[in-house]
């Protein structure tokens, strides 16, 4: 019986554990919080010298997981109309876009040019492209069939942005008082 | 009713402790005197435990004081930032080699490997612990990564591809878990895995240094990520497959027991002398092919003042004899549901403690059986020794010719077992001696008191069945009805199927060809079998909870599919 009991708790700390985890904050570009992902994606792909973020989450949207890699990094977002993993951002050093479109920017971010492939519909379908020096963006747009899929489509846009990777630095700069090393960054300690 | 007692007229008498004949060894051991085989944690269990203790403290630590992650973190940064300024071309070459050791494919096909010698050699236990503490392992790394969500060290380029975040690491762990598995899973105890102890401490320490060096990990990621592979693998295979009871051998029979030499010889030695006042000569594991469940010797003890020199039986348990004990239990209920008691023992001490009482009993029954000479402490409510009468010159009935007396010996042995509503609960050819035309009965561990009328029954045709394979059903069905109903003959044989019949009894009813128990049927009355399936709630939710642990199990191999394949 005294095992048994060890049961709940075990299921409290774990449950304590799992709601510490994808929280929005993740990948919010302001504040930048204790658990960011930013970060970690910035070391992922240190020549990006911007960094897609959330300026932050409209109602029904929320950060849903993130795979981060040394070369890539991709974060989810869920929505309770859109689905789970309705959008998945992924940040690489380059992409291919060519035979692409080019779109006009419509979040009017400095140098970074807008690639869009055809859309479907019902279910929405769409991948954007984004580049910009040292980095390459891409969003992908799978969501569940939904009426309001124009509506959903268009708040995500408006919240799904870009960080300078310079105020990465300086953030790290400031709290940790080391050099994130890469774009926008003063030389590092130790060169490679 | 007066309930009043007089006070009795002579004082009692002062018991004053025996010293005991000038000269004699028996003692009691003194209130903070180390027992014969004090437990101690080795060097590699001091340094696990100051390990777990370091990283334990560190987490807490940088989870409940910020102040402390920031010294925590400038002290790994230098460390890694030291490490980094030694890189040269070269040497950065060598270390991305080597640092293809933890590399994903490295791991997976060390891991498949050892999957598939497991299943070759049907290893079922350890391939199962195995992969358990593979899913462990990578399941907490990966929850205690995304907690933690330490990053990558700054300051420094890093050199080599990694995954996620850093502390623990996930690579190390991933490494340190499969090496470990495979030591304890693959190669036999002895040198070869002392050696291979070592080589994994080198490659991992080795592998810690590197991937600092590549600026992939701090030291404390890599550090604990390489020491929760190594115990969680340590742990499991230590726990859930003592070598003493499920050996990694390549030969055939069961061939590793609790080791009987070096300190636990001499503690065996010096034990006996003090608790049981005999000067054993010599210690030499016997019968080891046959039992499992203990680790069986033959000691030859001095002569005294009563009697000559001669030989003594002990087994020795240890803790996990009593583990695997609860796992038979849990899976004959399983199987069969209550057909007897099932009850685990909850530790070594309950278990001497029974063997004893029950060779007491029968002893004090008058049956054939070891005359007890009692339990010897060797490490408290770990390892415990019970001693008992060795029948030297003695052979098992599988050997011996026996005559119509020694038939009617092993009858008269059960009608009396009957007579004083026991059961043995384990007759077969290994556990019934005969030294001249005695027979004689040995094991009685099994033994239970009004034990249920099915077990008793199966008692008696069991003992049929073995002395008929040493002469004829007829005989013995008509030596039988001397002490028996024709009845009881009929139960016995109506309940003695399946699970009832020890293995090694079914396998000498096999060799022998002769189908016995149609034989014993034919010349019974006829009797509708007496079914072995017994349904009860508890079976029924026992078998759902495994059912659904397996599931789970199941499930979790398929989630993380990934992890292997």
């Amino acid at each position: 019986m005294r095992r048994l009991a060890i049961l709940p708790l075990a299921g409290f700390v774990l449950a304590a554990c799992t709601a510490t985890l994808n929280s929005d904050e993740e990948v919010l570009c302001s504040p930048i919080g204790e658990r960011t992902v930013l970060i970690l994606a910035a070391q992922a792909v240190p020549s990006a010298t911007l960094m897609p973020c959330m300026s932050d989450f409209p109602a029904g949207w929320s950060f849903a997981g993130s795979d981060i890699r040394s070369g890539r990094a991709r974060f989810w977002l869920e929505s309770d109309r859109a689905g789970v993993r309705a959008i998945e951002v992924e940040l690489t050093r380059t992409c291919d876009v060519s035979g692409l479109d080019e779109a006009p920017n419509a979040g009017g971010e400095l140098d970074v040019r807008v690639y869009v492939e055809p859309l479907t519909f019902q279910p929405y379908a769409a991948n954007r492209y984004f580049t910009f020096t040292g980095g390459c963006a891409i969003y992908r747009y799978r969501f569940t069939p939904t009426d309001e899929w124009p509506n959903l489509a268009l708040e995500a846009n408006d919240a799904l942005t870009f960080l300078p990777r310079s105020t990465l630095v300086a953030h790290v700069e400031a709290e940790r008082d080391q050099t994130l090393c890469g774009a926008s960054a003063p030389p590092c300690v130790v060169g490679d | 009713m007066d309930t009043a007692h007089e006070p009795p007229a002579v004082a009692p008498e002062r018991r004053v402790a025996d010293p005991g004949p000038p000269g004699g060894r028996r003692r009691r051991r003194p209130s903070g005197e180390a027992p014969p085989l004090p437990y101690e944690l080795g060097r590699s269990g001091k340094f696990w435990l100051f390990m777990v203790a370091y990283f334990m403290s560190l987490l807490l630590g940088v989870v409940f004081f910020p102040s402390l992650e920031d010294l925590f973190s400038r002290w790994d940064a230098q460390r890694t930032e030291w490490l980094a300024r030694l890189r040269t071309p070269s040497l950065t070459n060598i270390a991305l080699v080597v640092n293809g050791l933890a590399a994903t494919w490295t791991i997976r096909v060390l891991r498949w490997g050892t999957i598939a010698v497991l299943i070759g050699f049907r290893r079922w236990r350890h391939l199962f612990v195995f992969l358990g503490a593979i899913l462990v392992t990578e399941g907490v790394v990966v929850y205690l990564s995304l907690f933690l969500a330490r990053e990558r060290p700054f300051d420094i380029p890093i050199l080599a591809p990694w995954q996620g975040y850093a502390l623990p690491s996930r690579p190390m762990a991933g490494l340190a878990v499969t090496l470990v598995g495979i030591a304890y899973s693959l190669v036999v105890p002895g040198i070869a895995r002392a050696w291979m102890k070592w080589a994994i401490g080198v490659i991992l320490v080795v592998l810690v240094f590197v991937r600092v060096y590549l600026g992939v990990e701090h030291p404390t990621d890599a550090g604990f990520g390489a020491i929760f592979g190594v115990a969680v693998a340590l742990t499991a295979f230590r726990w859930l497959t003592p070598n003493h009871v499920f050996p990694v051998t390549y030969r055939r029979g069961k061939a590793a027991h609790l080791d009987v030499g070096g300190r636990r010889g001499e503690a065996i030695v010096s034990a006996i002398r003090e608790q049981l006042d005999l000067e054993v000569l010599q210690t030499k594991p016997i019968g080891l092919a046959g039992s499992g469940g203990s680790t069986p010797l033959r000691l030859r003890v001095a002569a005294t003042d009563e009697e000559p020199e001669r030989y003594m039986f002990a087994k020795l348990y240890a803790q996990s004899h009593v583990r695997a004990d609860r796992w038979y239990k849990l899976g004959r209920t399983l199987a069969y549901g209550a057909l007897e008691d099932e009850t685990r023992f909850t530790s070594v001490r309950r278990f001497v403690e029974y063997e004893d009482y029950a060779l007491r009993l029968l002893q004090d029954l008058g049956l054939p059986s070891p005359r007890a000479y009692g339990v010897v402490e060797i490490t408290p409510e770990r390892e415990y020794m019970i001693v008992m009468e060795f029948f030297d010159g003695a052979v098992e009935i599988s050997e011996a010719e026996i005559d119509e007396s020694v038939i009617d010996q092993g009858l008269q042995l059960i009608r009396k077992l009957w007579d004083e509503g026991l059961a043995h609960r384990d007759i077969k050819p290994a556990n019934l001696m005969v030294r001249g035309s005695e027979l004689k009965l040995i094991d009685v561990f099994f033994v239970q008191v009004r034990p249920s009328p099915w077990r008793q029954a199966v008692d008696l045709a069991n003992m049929m069945v073995v002395l008929a394979l040493r002469s004829d059903a007829e005989t013995v069905y008509r030596r039988a009805l001397n002490w028996f109903t024709e009845d009881e003959i009929a139960e016995g044989f109506a309940a003695a199927r399946g699970v009832a019949i020890p293995t090694q009894l079914y396998s000498e009813m096999k060799r022998d060809g002769r189908d016995l128990l149609t034989q014993f049927r034919e010349l019974a009355p006829a009797r509708t079998p007496v079914a072995i399936q017994r349904w009860s709630i508890r079976r029924v939710l026992l078998t759902a909870v495994v059912a659904v642990a397996f599931l789970l199990s199941v499930l979790l191999v398929v989630n993380n599919w990934a992890v292997f394949a």
